[in-house]
């Protein structure tokens, strides 16, 4: 293995030249003594032999440099005496590197963050070893368009037996359990329930004991559950004690049979914010792991083929697509369809698992990333502008250089090595910048966005720092030496030097083309920018229907055990609306309170919907949507202030007892009854006839960016369920939080509380994606203008100092100072108005790319581009006015005497 | 007879030939090329030291530390397997182009 030792030696060489040094003094003075040694015994002293030892050794010092000049590699000490060199140069212009390398830094700074958070989030690969065989599949409903619905357990116990391009389908249900401990508050737990196959399926394995078997997953099957590695961490000295001890969840005892690792839940996030009707945990405004498995024991008789809770996940077999396998599925579902009346409708929708996962970041993280590097692209145009400055006034060092016989490659050296020198300091600093910058933007970065904990600046994001520098650094150093190709060695030298004024039509016309290039870029970005804003400022004044400033919201969920809903009864439940009513006394007891309310879902949460009919239109109403049925406190309206607009809105009245009344939305009165009267029309769903007495304004349920859906509200006590409790006041919601908790302490200690936030909060974590892309396409933005308005700058600063004498000449001859100024502004409204062209035409592609996340804007929206524009050509003006102006100050006399 | 100064180029042949026994340093390597060629040929400690840590850079020779005979540390090298091939294909290349040459030169 030579080469090792060569390395090894050179590599000594290179940090230990003491070391080396030492072993040739030693190795020399061996060769002295014996040298002198023989000479002694030819009859010589001791000293004459010496003397005559060194005398035939010859130059010591130039042996031993030649020796070390061995294992040097010859270029490596050009670089580093370019590199010293360059350092020198820097050092002596210091505006010059300044500004270079804080362009350099913010470019490379915001492309390594925004690397590193594209890297963590889509790149890495997936916990999930089969990740690309695993599809989801969908119902789809044809009379309300839905294309993501859950499924219902016959069809997915139907689709497990019959699908063949499916070797493996599993099931998962998201709920949520309140862990009771004797020490604390009850908690909420993150709870999926899945068949027994999910686990090996996701290619999962538990860190300790087992997973679930066969026999646990039928109806009536054993109380088991497996936990989170985190949780079972919280819970045990060790994770491997877990096994086999119990915990208390939703008041029964359960047996923990296994640990899991935190990563076990990759995905569900996704899968269910992606689902319709379906809550996605991210709403709940907590840590949003899943703790606690459960088999999820599916069973017919209480889950009929009516309703739809379960999410179904399968493997593709070998040698299948995902095309075949929706073919099949499809045809499978229209079977069922005509067995099953009740799947009248309803067909499938087979998606990759990875397309609902990294679907919807995809746009976002894509944009952004586009975004950065035009950043970079801006701020190597400033740089490459720079350079081309700096490179006029540098002909006579590079003449010089030429003349003394250094060769074109040797030229190139030392510009790379300059460049590198640059580029180098200012990745460091960049990346330095994207460390501080990456706190701040991950808490930005809106909480749904999967793996979001596993964005780091590790090696591979310094890896890809390194070659963005590399590369930049690479560019750099060609310009310089390509400019270094025209120089005319003979009139450089004969001339007295120091850059005197002529630019060339040549390289006047190439640094116009990069003013050009990026203010272009600059009126994509902005133009971007301006859109999001747009969109942005449009959902936050989009009317939700109901008003959010002032309302705290605190969500549960009664344990069936103990507030039982009997069907014998319904919609009767005597414990729930016992426990509702005091709820609600206790509540408006409290100091500051204004309005109280409990409903099943509070005004953020789609809820569920339901098909209905209206009573004496029965045929007519086949094929109308589902509507969403809201259960809701005769408060509620007040509360949230959702105007009734006709009739009377619910009131105490509507007792259990009485006969059910109904209020409808809007959206609804306008879709169903449209040149009728729909109070006093009747309705029916869940087998109640109910009488509508009002209607009410649209709330925008389904998120700000979605239409207000058809909506029918009832009362909490003629219905069976209640999820939250809405307050109302004054002052500041939040400082209700302690009083309430102590409120639902008093009344049931083993409930758990959660999702204890204001209104306005839920709101700003529901447009917190849009909000995320809009802040960070504005910083670019920014940015860009910023690097753009320096680049102009730079660019008609060096061009009116080139131009002095002309101008000179020009105010001599009697130019006004303004025609001066005029002169140059005329130049630069020439640059903008290509630029804006240009510009305007990539911008149209770029905001292709954000269509998503517009709102009430279009792509191409024309008061966005033209004050983008109007914006840009006033800070390219000013720009290039302000050294004008200091031009057309200069006294004349004095700059055509001047010699330079 | 005084030494002459080496033919170009043979100089790395020569270092290789006096190492083929045995491990030795500097000194010795010339002294025995001294000895080998009966005083006439002179290597220069110039050109001696460079030549070996070329020799070591291309893996031809290796270097280890050990005593000399005036009990200092000194550099001992010897020949690796390459350095052994080496020093076969020079010998043969040097014997026919010595020979080629005596042959014009004795004509």
């Amino acid at each position: 293995m030579h080469w090792v030792t060569r390395l090894r030696n050179r590599f000594r060489a290179f940090t230990n030249i003491q070391a080396v040094d030492r072993d040739l003094d030693d190795e020399f003075n061996a060769h002295l003594a014996a040298a002198a040694a023989e000479y002694e015994a030819t009859g010589l002293t001791r000293e004459a032999a010496l003397i005559s030892a060194r005398r035939d050794f010859g130059a010591l010092t130039q042996v031993m440099e030649d020796c070390r000049e061995v294992q040097r590699m010859p270029w490596l000490a050009n670089i580093g005496r370019d590199g010293a060199f360059a350092w020198r140069l820097l050092r002596r212009s210091p505006g010059f590197a300044v500004t270079a390398i804080v362009t350099l830094a913010l470019g490379l700074g915001a492309n390594t963050a925004i690397y590193s958070v594209i890297r963590g989030v889509l790149l890495r690969p997936a916990p999930l070893p089969a990740l690309n065989r695993l599809v989801m599949i969908w119902e789809t409903d044809r009379t309300s368009g839905t294309s993501h619905e859950p499924a219902s357990v016959p069809d997915y116990l139907d689709y497990r037996t019959r699908a063949k391009t499916i070797d493996g389908l599993a099931a998962l249900m998201a709920t949520e359990v309140n862990f009771t401990q004797t020490t604390a508050d009850p908690e909420r737990l993150l709870t999926l329930r899945v068949s027994n196959d999910m686990l090996a399926m996701l290619g999962v394995t538990s860190v300790a004991g087992r997973g679930f078997v066969e026999a646990e997953d039928r109806p009536g099957g054993a109380s088991v559950v497996l936990i989170s590695q985190s949780f079972a961490r919280r819970l045990f000295q060790r994770v491997e004690e877990a096994p086999g001890q119990t915990i208390v969840l939703d008041e029964r005892p359960q047996t923990i049979v296994g640990v899991v690792p935190d990563t076990t839940d990759f995905g569900v996030l996704q899968i269910l914010s992606t689902a319709a009707y379906s809550r996605s945990f991210v709403d709940r405004g907590q840590a949003a792991r899943v703790d606690v498995w459960m088999p999820l024991q599916p069973n017919p008789a209480t889950l009929p083929r009516e309703t739809h809770p379960i999410f179904m996940v399968g493997r593709l077999a070998p040698d299948t697509t995902r095309a075949a396998a929706s073919a099949e599925i499809s045809s499978i579902a229209a079977d069922l369809e005509r067995e099953f009346p009740v799947n009248r409708g309803r067909g499938a929708n087979v998606e990759l698992l990875s397309d609902v996962i990294f679907g919807p970041v995809r746009p976002t993280l894509y944009l952004l990333g586009a975004a950065v590097f035009v950043v970079l692209l801006i701020a190597c145009v400033n740089v490459a502008n720079l350079q081309l400055a700096r490179g006029a006034t540098r002909t006579q060092e590079v003449a010089v250089r030429a003349a003394l016989g250094a060769g074109k490659r040797r030229l190139l050296g030392q510009f790379l090595t300059e460049s590198m020198v640059l580029t180098y300091i200012a990745a460091g600093a960049g990346v330095a910048l994207a460390y501080a910058g990456m706190k701040g933007l991950l808490a930005l970065a809106p909480a749904d966005v999967p793996r979001v904990s596993l964005v780091s600046l590790d090696g591979g994001v310094f890896g890809a720092a390194l070659v963005m520098a590399s590369v930049v650094a690479l560019t750099f150093g060609v310009i310089p030496a390509w400019q270094a190709r025209r120089v005319d060695l003979v009139t450089t030298l004969k001339d007295d030097g120091a850059g005197k004024g002529t630019a060339g039509p040549h390289r006047t016309r190439v640094r116009g083309a990069l003013v050009v290039a990026e203010l272009a870029a600059a009126v994509m970005l902005l133009s971007g920018a301006g859109l999001l804003i747009r969109s942005f400022y449009n959902l936050q004044h989009v009317a939700p229907g109901f008003e959010s400033q002032g309302v705290l919201k605190a969500e549960f969920q009664l344990p069936a055990s103990r507030y039982p809903v009997d069907r014998r009864v319904w919609p009767n439940a005597p414990r729930l609306h016992a426990f509702v009513r005091d709820l609600i006394d206790r509540t408006a007891a409290l100091p500051g309170v204004t309005n109280v309310a409990v409903a099943a879902n509070h005004p953020l949460d789609p809820g569920f919907t339901n098909s209905f009919r209206v009573i004496g239109r029965e045929a007519e109403g086949a094929n109308w949507p589902e509507i969403s049925v809201r259960s809701v406190s005769p408060g509620y309206f007040e509360t949230v202030r959702l105007p009734v607009l006709r009739g009377r809105p619910l009131s105490d009245a509507d007792t259990p007892e009485l006969p059910p009344v109904a209020l409808i939305n809007q959206a609804a009165a306008d879709r169903f009854f449209p040149g009728r009267d729909p109070i006093g029309a009747q309705i029916r769903f869940w087998g109640i006839v109910r009488t509508i007495v009002g209607i009410v304004g649209n709330e925008k349920i389904q998120g700000l960016s979605a239409p207000a859906p058809i909506a029918t509200y009832i009362s909490i006590f003629q219905a069976p369920g209640a999820g939250v409790l809405l307050v109302r006041t004054a002052g500041d919601p939040t400082t209700l939080s302690t009083p309430i908790r102590n409120v639902f302490r008093q009344q049931d200690p083993l409930l758990a509380v959660f999702g204890l936030e204001s209104l306005d909060a839920a709101i700003a974590r529901s447009i917190s994606q849009r909000r995320f892309a809009m802040l960070l396409v504005t910083a670019f933005a920014g940015v860009a203008l910023l690097l753009a308005g320096i680049g102009v700058y730079g660019v008609f600063n060096y061009d009116v100092t080139v131009r002095r004498r002309e101008l000179g000449i020009r105010l001599a001859l009697g130019a006004a100072r303004s025609s001066i100024v005029g002169l140059v502004v005329n130049h630069a409204l020439v640059l903008i108005s290509i630029a804006a062209a240009v510009g305007l035409s990539a911008a149209f592609g770029f905001t292709r790319l954000l269509s998503s996340l517009l709102y009430g804007v279009g792509a191409g929206d024309p008061v966005t581009l033209v004050g983008v524009v109007a914006l840009l050509a006033l800070i390219a003006i000013v720009a290039s006015a302000l050294p004008a102006w200091r031009a057309s100050r200069l006294d004349p006399s004095r700059t055509l005497r001047a010699v330079d | 007879m005084k030494p002459v100064d080496l033919v170009q180029g043979t100089l790395d042949l020569l270092i290789l030939k006096s190492l083929g026994a045995e491990a030795l340093h500097g000194w010795a390597i010339a002294r025995r090329i001294r000895q080998l060629s009966r005083d006439v040929l002179q290597v220069q400690q110039g050109s001696l030291y460079p030549a070996l840590h070329r020799l070591e850079d291309q893996g031809l020779v290796k270097a280890s530390w050990g005593v000399s005979e005036q009990n200092r540390r000194a550099k001992f090298y010897s020949l690796t397997k390459t350095g052994q091939k080496r020093l076969d294909k020079e010998a043969a290349s040097w014997h026919r182009l010595a020979s080629a040459i005596t042959m014009v030169v004795s004509t």
